[in-house]
């Protein structure tokens, strides 16, 4: 056995002997947890039963399997309603960062749309595009809008000045400036807005069901909560946080593929890349 | 924000230019927020909008007369809202510091926490709003502790980056000079975890409007959500976007409230705020010498 793979060996016991008291305590939690219900020490409606729970998980994920519908109606609403509200915010961010005059008639706008708590449109919303999937992509737009408006222009704007003067005195044209300087200076701010941006999306989303809808989490949740089955309701719960989680590590994901310079060990893939290209034109 | 900067003890010639540009500029964003505002009443009354569902700019401020002043049935609903915001707040961003600094101070806490913290995080808080409405029953109670679930994590998170990004040099020189830990945290770490903790501080407060907003709606009963859904539902657009526009004048005086009350805090890291802090210390000096 060579040295590396010893080594690798000792890093993996390592990661796993670190991994087991959090496995224990969190099953002295729930032990302890579901042994204080059972011996009546907390109210079993209010807070359910570990047990109990993933009972309820059991049954809507698997033998009724109910959840799977309304799981991808809210999948769908945050997502849609994200694409919405980030188009229109990058399109709005890139313009005022081309001309400074619209950017300063736009901004007004852009903070008293930030000011105004976007969920106290929700009942507006809901009036205008209907009780459908509709009103909920455009809450889920509406609350995405400004976190990516912010950051995205925030990076087109804010451009090393040294660099652009590198930039300008070798003659870039305006068009060059903008796709080989700004753009790429403003990814890393721009995908920062992107993420908080997919989580407000999921919130508008769910507020929207909760306010008036027939599919969604965000139904299902309050139905079962207000039939007191608080281990359905809680289960209901855990799949939004799927959901949260898929998003998240989703734009985490792409964040690192496209923004990848800013990864040492994916910067240095890129550099290889690039290298074997260039020594392989240069051999022929 | 667009401020244009007077340029510092120039001559007069300079300033009123730099003032005239400013009288213009204002005066455009005048002339064009009064197009917009003209042309949608226009197209309300020729017919190309339907009243009924975008109400005119007219009837906006009609609205804004009848519930502020003939009725004034606003103001009772708003203080609900604003009195469940203050508690929710307080009582949430008081919890968030404080386990946030334990938790910002224990490593082995931290290693035991981080998992739930994340799965935590990725959860819509604003979802839990009907379980704790079932389990804590139709009321304040359950609207404060929606609004306190709301806002404990921006000042809890904020909190625990600040304790943990603590300076080792300023550290290791506290230490050297034989601080106790009470010492290190009250002069060093909370001092330098400050900026860090408004921020999340600032958060929480649009959080707390929002958790509010959420729990009216689902309860129905009092506060402005309530009062937003009851006008929409009589398609009473009017009244419901002169409420909503009251919550944008809100929004924008908390804004510049906690903009305020950062610059009082955390005064050194401001400009101003330090010459102004220093120079009340060399008047205090001088009067004792």
């Amino acid at each position: 056995m060579t040295n590396a793979t010893l080594a690798n060996d000792a890093r993996i016991l390592d990661r796993i002997i670190r991994f087991v008291p959090h496995v224990v305590l969190l099953g002295l939690l729930i032990g302890a947890w579901e042994l204080g219900a059972r011996t009546g020490l907390i109210t079993s409606i209010m807070i359910p039963r570990p047990s109990a729970i993933g009972g309820a998980i059991v049954k809507l994920y698997v033998t009724e399997g109910t959840i799977w519908r309304h799981f991808f109606v809210t999948l769908t609403e945050a997502v849609v309603g994200f694409a919405i509200g980030a188009s229109v915010a990058i399109g709005l961010a890139v313009a005022s960062s081309l001309s400074e005059v619209f950017k300063r008639y736009v901004i007004p706008y852009a903070i008293v749309l930030n000011v105004t708590p976007g969920i106290a449109l929700t009942p507006v919303v809901i009036a205008w595009f209907g009780y459908g999937m509709g009103s909920k992509m455009a809450l889920a737009a509406i609350l995405c809008f400004f976190p990516i408006f912010v950051n995205t222009l925030t990076g087109l704007v804010q451009v090393d000045e040294d660099r652009e003067d590198l930039f300008t005195s070798l003659g870039a044209s305006r068009a060059q400036i903008f796709a080989k300087l700004r753009v790429p200076s403003a990814l890393p701010l721009m995908f920062a807005g992107l993420k908080i941006g997919l989580t407000t999306a999921l919130i508008g989303a769910v507020v929207a069901e909760f306010a008036q809808a027939t599919d969604g989490v965000g139904v299902l949740m309050s139905r079962f909560s207000f039939q007191l089955d608080m281990a359905s309701s809680i289960a209901t719960l855990l799949s939004m946080t799927v959901i949260g989680l898929m998003l998240f590590y989703t734009m985490e994901f792409l964040d690192d593929r496209i923004v990848f310079w800013r990864r040492e060990s994916r910067r240095a893939a890129a550099s290889r890349a690039a290298a074997r290209t260039w020594s392989g034109q240069a051999g022929k | 924000m667009v401020a244009i900067q007077s340029p510092d003890a120039a001559t007069g010639n300079a300033t009123d230019a730099a003032r005239q540009l400013r009288n213009r500029r204002i005066a455009t964003h005048l002339g064009i927020f009064l197009a917009i505002v003209l042309s949608w009443e226009i197209a309300s009354r020729a017919g190309w909008l339907d009243p009924l569902f975008y109400p005119r700019p007219s009837a906006i401020l009609q609205s804004f007369w009848l519930i502020y002043v003939v009725n004034g049935n606003v103001w009772y609903h708003l203080g609900v809202t604003m009195s469940l915001v203050f508690a929710g707040f307080v009582g949430g961003s008081v919890l968030g510091i404080v386990l946030g600094s334990l938790v910002g101070l224990n490593g082995t806490l931290r290693r035991f926490l981080k998992p739930y913290v994340i799965v935590l995080e990725a959860t819509p808080r604003i979802a839990v709003a009907p379980l704790l409405i079932a389990a804590l029953g139709f009321g304040v109670t359950s609207k404060i502790a929606i609004i306190m679930l709301v806002c404990f994590f921006a000042p809890f998170i904020n909190t625990l980056s600040g304790v943990m990004n603590v300076n080792q040099d300023k550290l290791e020189l506290f230490r050297a000079m034989g601080a106790s830990k009470w010492q290190i945290l009250r002069k060093l770490v909370l001092p330098d975890a400050i900026p860090v903790i408004m921020a999340g501080e600032r958060l929480a407060l649009t959080a707390a409007l929002s958790g509010a907003l959420v729990a009216e709606f689902i309860q129905r009963d009092q506060g402005i959500g309530s009062l937003i859904l009851v006008y929409t539902r009589n398609l009473n657009m009017a009244s419901a976007f002169a409420c909503i526009f009251t919550l944008t004048l809100l929004g924008f005086l908390i804004f510049r409230g906690m903009e305020v009350l950062d610059r009082t805090i955390a005064y050194w890291k401001h400009e101003e705020g330090r010459t102004r802090v220093s120079a009340r210390r060399r008047k205090a000096m001088e009067g004792q010498s």
